[in-house]
């Protein structure tokens, strides 16, 4: 269910063709009969609505959605049904967009920084500034522009303008999926994310990752999860390996609760089992093992020690979940990992033995298995600088950059989001001019001398090359659905391409644009538009390019659902049979616990903390809203005499601590404790000052040996109960709930 | 709305084995309806509105434990136990199956959230406030409910009015379940839903997607069951059991 593409087109309207009213203000024909006095007919006249496709960037998966817009202002956030990646349905955090667009704290005019506070400037003034410091520093490398993760044509402009700047750029993402990329580019050789098919699998092994609810792209894998439940007759199965019961363990149909770390350890005990029982793929197994066959992975047999030690989990489960995975009835079977699993000092090893238990059982490729995306349709948004604008930098690459002299800082707040240990703070207070191009005051904003306000992506122009795409080629495009509502917000892209101008950096023409009068982000845009619309494939075609760019802007994007990578894995590198360092660092003192930290469903890794609704949206497992909690497990706390709302001091290695109430409840494994991630914040507007506490201030700052990354999920904490207890905010609760005799509200029944 | 010459049986079927707890349709139903902002201290008060929300319901201990999800929202159930006992006729069963709530009759008494068997009624303790910017979000369709005025889940009426505006005033035709998805009457949390967990649609309709899925699961051989059926209120949502590969019979379970 949901819209139709047909209903979609006939709602479309575009800015360039005219608005198109989805209904007019008419009054039906009337019988005679009595009216209710609450629907006066003659009260009945509906404002004209219109409906813009564009893209959500509240996340990294970049769903493609379509707006209400009343009168000038963005009233609804739907799903474009006819976007590749989503296909009509959307998050929660999609929908909070509109409460960014018309924040009340959002920055209207550009700042500066004078003494302790900042004071409105104009525009002139703020870029002479800018271009007064870039014009004349000596050395251009200590530029450095700070970004998110960029794709499409942003990305491009970014990467030409430091380029020609000849600066450095690094792109930040809280919890970093660098790991995550590498193993997808080691094991099947792909620097672009694969596509997974959860919707036709049928065995699904996920080890710690999220899917449902933030890992990677969870729109399109819910949609998918929805299809390998209920959408064949044949219902697939979903065993989640995860330290942690997520509320992707909890629609699992079966949880195992692996030791933190011990992840990769368990992939590899499978995949002994698969080769010594002569299951999977022979071809497959030798050359994973280098031609040694299972002998080569004896270290990691089920039956040792040093496995259930590792992993926590008993020999026989061991191999009853190989024995499924690899059996042919259970085909397509799939295994994904990431998240936690990723987030150890031996996070590359643990995926990469994850990954391949793909390649093992022959599910790459294949329908229900993992396929590879081609690459983006116009070369130059692929080229080798413009896909590294899309990785984000690695924990050790923070601590270990060069200190910029200039920084520019562009929608990201890696002040709150990376460990003290990164010493970001140090790098922009010893920064000589910092420029935060940003809509919100947050911790990073906060210490900028200069403030941009951006657009929100409601009032800017924009595109993506989703990744992972949907297993063909794909631009999304996003246009301005309203005029910005404040007259003092710029685009970022717009005002890069004003500075590489007003620095004479030659931007133009790198761009292609030397032909355009101050070219701006929309003409840089149609300039990729009209390469694909010279192409003359895919889903858009027109046979003049204003009727391809109105195509476009209409549906969303533009794809071509014939480009499919069918090309397989050339090469399979062979496993790491060594056994892997798994550290954990530890402090003293108090009941020991594994922590981990968990991106939240709602706010995500905090860069939505400041919008109420996903503030006040629950967490699904414990209910809890505008709040930082401490996961326990209910006997646990039991026995340390903590109850619900009673507040406890976690302590990490370094003597670092934050304060947060205890949720007991019974699917916690009972030496750990799990706490989400991106509250705390000091500065980020009235909805998420003061509320909760930043888990990553625990951090120790442990990365993974091989990328780098950090190893966010290897700490031990101890945990003390102080004296004092709070009512936890939480929707639990807020009605009057008894145990229904007999007639249970959730029914159950085995599978047919 | 207008008329009475057709009738509809408006109604939802939740297939509990597809939803995930994601709370995508919590917060688009905030969206839709000018759901005030549910802040920290209504929630300790114990007095949030959410017309929608996602039940969590615990079964065993570790490491055989299982959390279920279900989504709850008004059942617009045919013999409504809120009905009868509102003073004012605030609420009261329409032509088209649904049961409304006229907020300006509502005078406040409560008596219907008393006596609702699901929970589903939401009192509006305070007048509502957003901040001057955020008011610019708010749906010029739904009115807003001030102070002491009960609310609940209306199936989105505003969208099927619209809809109705369309289909059956300007072409004079039945509203049919096809032609309402052209003229786009599905609530919001339905669109949202990722999983399409929930399907909504008109069960006189006998091609609604609805009225396939009752007739594949609810009589006796499905998976189809309504909530706290024996109560006698006749829900119009149909939920579908949640598969467990464990599962040896119904089970109970506590919020």
């Amino acid at each position: 269910m949901g819209i139709t593409r047909r209903q979609f087109l006939k709602w479309s309207g575009v800015s360039a063709v005219g608005a198109v009213a989805f209904n007019g203000c008419l009054i039906p024909e009337q019988e005679l009969q009595i009216e209710s006095p609450v629907f006066l007919p003659e009260d009945l006249v509906n404002g004209i609505d219109n409906w813009y496709a564009t893209l959500c960037r509240m996340d990294p998966e970049g769903c493609g959605i379509i707006i209400r817009v009343v009168e000038g202002r963005a009233k609804k956030v739907e799903g474009n049904p006819d976007y590749p990646i989503n296909q009509g349905k959307h998050h929660a955090r999609s929908e909070a967009g509109l409460q960014a667009l018309y924040h009340p704290d959002r920055i209207s005019e550009p700042l500066a920084r004078e003494g302790d506070a900042h004071v409105p400037i104009s525009w002139d003034e703020a870029r002479r500034r800018i271009v007064d410091r870039m014009a004349g520093m000596s050395d251009r490398s200590k530029f450095l522009l700070v970004t998110q993760p960029l794709r499409g044509h942003q990305a491009l402009l970014a990467s030409e303008f430091v380029k020609a700047y000849g600066g450095r750029s690094m792109a930040y993402e809280t919890l970093e999926q660098v790991t995550l990329r590498r193993s997808i580019l080691e094991v099947f050789g792909q620097e672009r994310l694969p596509v997974f098919d959860i919707q036709a699998c049928k065995y699904l092994l996920s080890f710690g990752a999220d899917f449902l609810s933030t890992w990677v792209s969870p729109v399109k894998y819910s949609r998918g999860y929805g299809e390998l439940r209920q959408g064949s007759s044949r219902r697939g199965l979903h065993v989640q390996v995860d330290p942690r019961f997520s509320m992707t363990a909890a629609n699992a149909d079966e949880w195992v609760p692996v030791k933190p770390g011990g992840e990769g350890v368990l992939a590899m005990s499978m995949a002994y089992v698969i080769m010594r029982d002569g299951l999977g793929d022979q071809a497959a197994a030798d050359a994973l093992t280098g031609g040694g066959g299972h002998e080569a992975l004896s270290a990691f047999s089920p039956d040792s020690q040093q496995v259930r030690d590792a992993t926590g989990v008993e020999a026989g489960r061991i191999k009853e979940l190989a024995h499924a995975f690899a059996d042919p009835r259970n085909r397509p079977v799939m295994a994904i990992g990431g998240g936690s699993a990723g987030a150890h000092t031996s996070g590359l090893f643990n995926l990469r033995a994850i990954y391949s238990l793909n390649v093992l059982v022959g599910s790459v490729n294949t329908p229900g298995g993992i396929q590879f995306n081609p690459p983006p349709p116009l070369p130059e948004l692929s080229t080798t600088d413009v896909m590294a604008m899309g990785v984000p930098a690695s924990y050790r690459e923070w601590k270990e950059m060069d200190r910029p002299q200039v920084l520019m800082i562009r929608g990201v707040n890696p002040v709150h989001g990376l460990p003290a240990d990164a010493n970001f703070r140090a790098a922009v207070e010893g920064a000589e001019f910092v420029v935060a191009f940003s809509s919100f005051m947050d911790e990073t904003t906060a210490m900028a001398d200069l403030v941009l306000p951006e657009h929100t992506y409601l009032e800017d122009w924009g595109d993506d090359v989703p990744d992972p795409g949907p297993g063909y080629q794909v631009i999304g495009f996003q246009q301005p659905v309203v005029s910005p509502f404040h007259a003092g917000t710029r685009g970022f892209a717009d005002e890069l391409m004003a500075l590489g101008r007003a620095l004479g950096l030659d931007l133009d023409s790198r761009l292609g644009l030397a032909n355009v009068t101050d070219p701006t982000m929309e003409d840089l845009l149609k300039s990729g538009a009209e390469k694909l619309w010279e192409v003359d494939r895919g889903s858009v075609r027109a046979s003049s390019f204003d009727g391809f760019w109105n195509g476009v802007l209409q549906r969303g994007g533009w794809w071509d659902t014939g480009t499919v990578d069918n090309s397989g894995i050339r090469n399979i590198s062979p496993l790491d049979t060594a056994w892997p360092d798994i550290s954990i660092s530890d402090a003293p003192g108090g009941r020991a616990f594994n922590l981990v930290p968990f991106v939240s469903n709602s706010i995500g890794d905090g860069h939505l903390a400041h919008l109420p609704w996903l503030q006040a949206t629950p967490d699904p497992i414990t209910t809890i809203v505008w709040h930082t909690w401490v996961e326990m497990n209910t006997r646990t706390a039991e026995e340390m005499g903590l109850s619900k709302g009673d507040m406890v001091v976690v302590t990490a290695e370094g003597n670092r601590t934050v304060e947060a109430p205890v949720y007991p409840h019974p699917a916690v494994p009972p030496d750990t404790v799990s706490m989400p991630i991106g509250q705390g914040h000091t500065a980020f507007g009235q909805y998420a000052e003061g509320v909760g506490v930043n888990t990553l201030s625990l951090l120790a700052g442990l990365t993974d040996s091989s990328t780098g990354a950090l190893a966010w999920a290897a700490t031990r904490v101890r945990v003390v109960k102080s004296n004092l207890s709070i009512d936890i905010p939480r929707f639990e609760g807020n009605q009057f709930a008894e145990e229904a005799d007999e007639q249970a509200i959730i029914k159950i029944t085995k599978p047919e | 709305m207008t008329t009475n010459r057709i009738s509809h049986k408006w109604g939802m079927v939740v297939d509990v084995d597809r939803c995930t707890g994601c709370q995508s349709c919590v917060v688009a139903c905030q969206a839709e309806n000018n759901i005030p902002i549910n802040t920290e201290d209504v929630f300790r008060q114990r007095r949030a509105i959410q017309w929608i929300h996602v039940e969590r319901y615990w079964e065993g201990e570790f490491p055989d434990v299982r959390a279920r999800f279900i989504p709850v929202f008004c059942q617009h159930c045919e013999n409504a136990p809120c009905e009868p006992v509102c003073p004012v006729y605030a609420t009261y069963h329409n032509n088209q199956g649904m049961n409304v709530q006229v907020y300006n009759r509502c005078v406040g008494t409560r008596y219907c959230a008393n006596n609702c068997t699901y929970n589903v009624r939401f009192f509006n303790y305070w007048e509502p406030v957003w901040p001057e910017s955020l008011r610019n979000q708010l749906n010029p369709d739904v009115s807003m409910r001030s102070r002491g005025i009960m609310e609940k889940c209306s199936f989105n009426v505003q969208r099927l009015q619209k809809a109705q505006r369309v289909v059956e005033g300007q072409q004079g035709e039945r509203l049919t379940d096809e032609k309402l998805k052209e003229g786009n009457y599905l609530p919001a949390c339905v669109q949202a839903c990722p999983t399409n967990a929930l399907v909504f649609g008109d069960f006189l309709d006998p091609d609604s997607q609805v009225s396939h899925l009752k007739e594949e699961h609810l009589d006796g051989h499905g998976r189809g069951y309504k909530m706290l059926e024996h109560v006698g209120t006749e829900p119009n949502v149909i939920y579908l059991k949640k598969v467990d590969i464990h599962a040896k019979e119904v089970v109970k379970g506590h919020a």
